[in-house]
């Protein structure tokens, strides 16, 4: 049984000192810049409809705390790696925090791989960000130069996770405006429904993270719904912004409250599978989705809905598992983005799609009054590069339609 | 399990867009696998290479709809 | 309204296929079918053309110096083609009728349904469909001409079924009521029920790379081709164009195609170099080398070969399909296939 306790925000402002909430505003206070691998980090808050557009956006992550125990949140990034969490969650509502980073800037060679990663607050990109009606805590980290990517990244998202933590812990003892119940799974004869859980982890950078430590060797595995919605899935993958999971996916994931809702009514929810995409080399594919397989079979899942990470390869892993649950008599649906030239692959048991949007498809330039966080470009950019816009876990409204 | 098949064309690009995943870009439309400028042990030399690229290719997990040149 | 018209070398007049490697160049006025566009009432103010091998196989600089002229000239709209069923011909008016468009010309183009050059244009320009031969020229100018007009004076262009054009293909994001997660648990519902719905289905052709061979030097490899390479003369007649057939033939102790031997009755490009040398449409000459230098396991013992020639990609996937059979039940697990 999960509990999460909400509590709206009504105004958000910076203000010194602690961080603290009542009467439905939250004041940030001073942010620890975090250790000798940041030389900088800067703190601002951008309100839904501002002119500005935020750039090199690496993640937005929901202030959310542990209630029993805050210490523990966000296990194995800033809490300790072994820690049961998620039972009973503290959630801030209003405002997300979106670390900043421009590695090109700071001088990591690497970057120049990123394609881009923007956050519209206005404008025509702005209807494609699935968190446009929430105020932004944009923490902008500069590293100092020389650090290994890798351990600025840690450093980034250890603060970063860190101050959601805080920001949520200031609620604790106080009233919620709603709490959301989930479970206890109740018997019967429905359909029995997993999720499996596509990630991607090749590396820092490119990364994500299960209990702080990258996703590679660990994947797949049936990941309890209090690990997902608690914070032990943490985004550090920073490039493909309009197809990647930031972290947010993860804490609330629309598919996952979409099953527990529908739970013990229209189905039987079996649980979630954390697996991987990207995988080396078509044996390595088909292994890891034999393995999606035994997983979802000792669920007793009778249907399974898989999620894909990104663009390219990716697909093939997803299409891989399609085809192994179908052939195992394992119903699926999956959900994969689109671009100009169609999808990117497919097999012939893939018959039940959704289509989180056509991420080649441009947005149309747009003039911002202020740019965070990079160099502003001119013309129209695709929706490929708007953050969490075709998040192919399922958390956006988009949808691609004939023209 | 698929035939592995590489497809040697100098427009992979029209190769591509019909669903190829394996394409080596050849030396022209009227000779993909030759070339008439060269003297003939050049370009039977060439023609080894244009193959033994092509079988490595074969031998090679590849992406979706990959292009690779004959030189590396 | 000023007018640009793109032709290939033969339009253009510039020669037949041995012009098809020309530089792109710029005319004044109407040329060849551009005639016919001032004959359906479309004044045409500057042609450019371009050898068909040329801009396929030099894309890059073709185009940027295609593109530096229109914005030399400024057109209110661009024409391209029509192309008819020439692939080449087809693929260079589709990318630089979709190159165009993006940097905001008018373009429309026409030809056959099938071009590659449909599949080029991503749906960027319009395409009027067009016959595969030069027959269907009278028929084409007038819609081309007409839809030229009215795009170069900003007006609104209906549906494809109401103004004679392809449909453009173009998948365009809408922001709807429910999220992608709350439809695809919706869709899994409703199959789990019996009834099974997509929101969006593969186009043609998409299929997941077959996987590595795993031991090249144990394999066996099969020669296919669409060059039309065939025995010296034909003597099975393989069409040289729209062929509806494929044609299989042994190459038991055939070292090399030679030109004693082989010829190629592709009609789509200038044969004249293959013919001197057939292994340069299929290189056997180099697989028997590495044959017996146990690189490779060995050759099947048949050539597969037809000529791609304006054939459709539906009939291309059903050779497709029949050579795979033939190949699978021979234990053949890897293919080169030449193309031209």
């Amino acid at each position: 049984m999960i509990e999460i306790a909400a509590f709206r925000i009504e105004e958000a402002l910076l203000g010194q000192g602690l961080p603290s909430f009542a009467d439905g505003k939250l004041v940030v206070g001073d942010i620890a810049a975090g250790d000798e691998t940041l030389r900088e980090m800067r703190a601002r808050i951008v309100a839904p409809g501002e002119a500005v557009r935020i750039e090199n956006a690496l993640d937005v992550v929901l202030p959310t705390c542990d209630a029993a125990d805050p210490g523990v949140s966000f296990p194995g990034v800033v809490g300790p790696h072994g820690a049961a969490v998620g039972e009973r969650l503290n959630r801030l509502e209003g405002l997300v925090v979106v670390p900043v980073c421009d590695w090109l800037a700071a001088g990591y060679a690497q970057a120049e791989e990123f394609p881009g990663s923007y956050i519209d607050r206005d404008g025509p990109g702005a209807a494609l960000d699935p968190w446009r009606s929430e105020s932004m805590l944009v923490l902008e980290f500069i590293p100092v130069p020389g650090t290994p990517a890798g351990e600025a990244d840690a450093s980034i998202r250890k603060v970063t996770l860190g101050v959601a933590r805080d920001l949520a812990a200031t609620t604790l003892g106080k009233q919620a405006d709603r709490v959301e119940v989930f479970g206890p799974t109740p018997a019967g004869a429905l359909p029995r429904v997993c999720a499996i859980l596509q990630a991607g982890s090749e590396g820092p950078l490119l990364d994500t993270y299960l209990r702080g430590r990258p996703l590679l060797d660990q994947a797949p595995l049936v990941l309890p719904i209090e690990d997902l919605f608690g914070g032990a899935v943490t985004a550090g993958a920073y490039d493909w912004a309009g197809m990647r999971n930031p972290t947010a996916c993860y804490q609330s994931s629309a598919l996952i409250r979409e099953l527990l809702a529908r739970d013990g009514r229209e189905l039987s929810f079996a649980g979630a599978i954390l697996t991987l995409g990207y995988l080396d080399g078509a044996e390595a594919k088909r292994e890891m989705a034999a393995h999606n397989v035994e997983l979802a079979v000792s669920l007793r899942a009778q249907a399974a809905v898989c999620t894909t990470f990104e663009s390219g390869n990716s697909h093939t892993d997803t299409m891989l598992t399609v085809q192994a649950l179908e052939r195992a008599g394992v119903r699926t649906v999956a959900l994969v983005a689109e671009t100009n030239g169609g999808l990117t692959d497919h097999v012939p048991e893939a018959d039940c799609l959704v289509s989180t949007g056509n991420e080649d498809e441009s947005v149309a330039a747009w003039t911002p009054d202020e740019t965070i966080g990079g160099a502003a470009p001119l013309g129209p950019i695709p929706a490929a590069l708007h953050l969490g816009a075709l998040t192919q876990m399922g958390d956006a409204r988009l949808q691609a339609v004939p023209a | 399990m698929g035939i592995a098949t590489v497809v040697i064309t100098a427009l992979p690009t029209i190769a591509q867009m019909v669903g190829a995943n394996r394409v080596l870009r050849g030396v022209s439309i009227t000779h993909p696998t030759g070339d008439p400028s060269l003297g003939p042990a050049e370009e039977r030399a060439l023609r080894r290479r244009i193959v033994e690229r092509a079988l490595e290719m074969l031998a090679t997990d590849v992406d979706p709809r990959t292009v690779w040149e004959v030189s590396s | 309204m000023k007018v640009v018209h793109y032709l290939n070398q033969f339009f253009a007049g510039l020669g037949a296929e041995e012009a098809a490697r020309h530089e792109p160049i710029r005319l004044e006025g109407p040329q060849g079918p551009g005639k016919g566009l001032v004959a359906a009432g479309l004044q045409v103010d500057i042609t450019l053309a371009c050898g068909d091998d040329y801009f396929g196989e030099h894309e890059t600089e073709a185009l940027g110096w295609l593109l530096d002229r229109l914005s030399d000239e400024a057109p209110d709209v661009l024409i391209c083609g029509p192309a008819f069923g020439s692939g080449r011909y087809g693929y260079a008016c589709g990318v630089l009728g979709r190159e165009a468009a993006r940097r905001g010309y008018a373009v429309v183009t026409a030809m056959t349904q099938d071009n590659p050059g449909v599949i080029a244009a991503e749906g960027a320009a319009y395409i009027v469909p067009t016959t595969s031969n030069v027959a269907g020229m009278r028929a084409a100018l007038p819609t081309i001409a007409d839809l030229a007009t009215r795009l170069a004076n900003g007006e609104t262009i209906g549906s494809p079924e109401e103004e004679g054009y392809l449909p453009r293909g173009l998948r365009r994001n809408e922001i709807v009521e429910r999220t992608a997660a709350a439809r695809a648990v919706e869709l899994l519902l409703a199959k789990i029920g019996g009834e099974t719905r997509t929101e969006v289905a593969p186009s043609a052709g998409r299929v997941t790379p077959a996987p590595k061979v795993a031991d090249i030097s144990a394999a066996t490899i099969a020669l296919v081709t669409e060059s039309g390479c065939v025995p010296l003369g034909n003597p099975d007649r393989l069409p040289t164009r729209h062929s509806n057939v494929w044609l299989r033939y042994r190459l038991d102790g055939v070292g090399s195609l030679g030109s004693d031997g082989y010829e190629s009755v592709h009609a789509g490009f200038d044969t004249t170099a293959a013919n001197v040398d057939p292994n340069r449409l299929v290189p056997l000459d180099a697989m028997r080398e590495l044959e017996r230098e146990n690189a490779v396991g060995g050759l099947y013992e048949e050539l597969f070969t037809t000529s791609g020639v304006d054939t459709p990609v539906a009939v291309a996937a059903t050779f497709g399909c029949e050579m795979a059979e033939v190949l699978v039940s021979a234990g053949v697990r890897a293919v080169i296939l030449t193309g031209t």
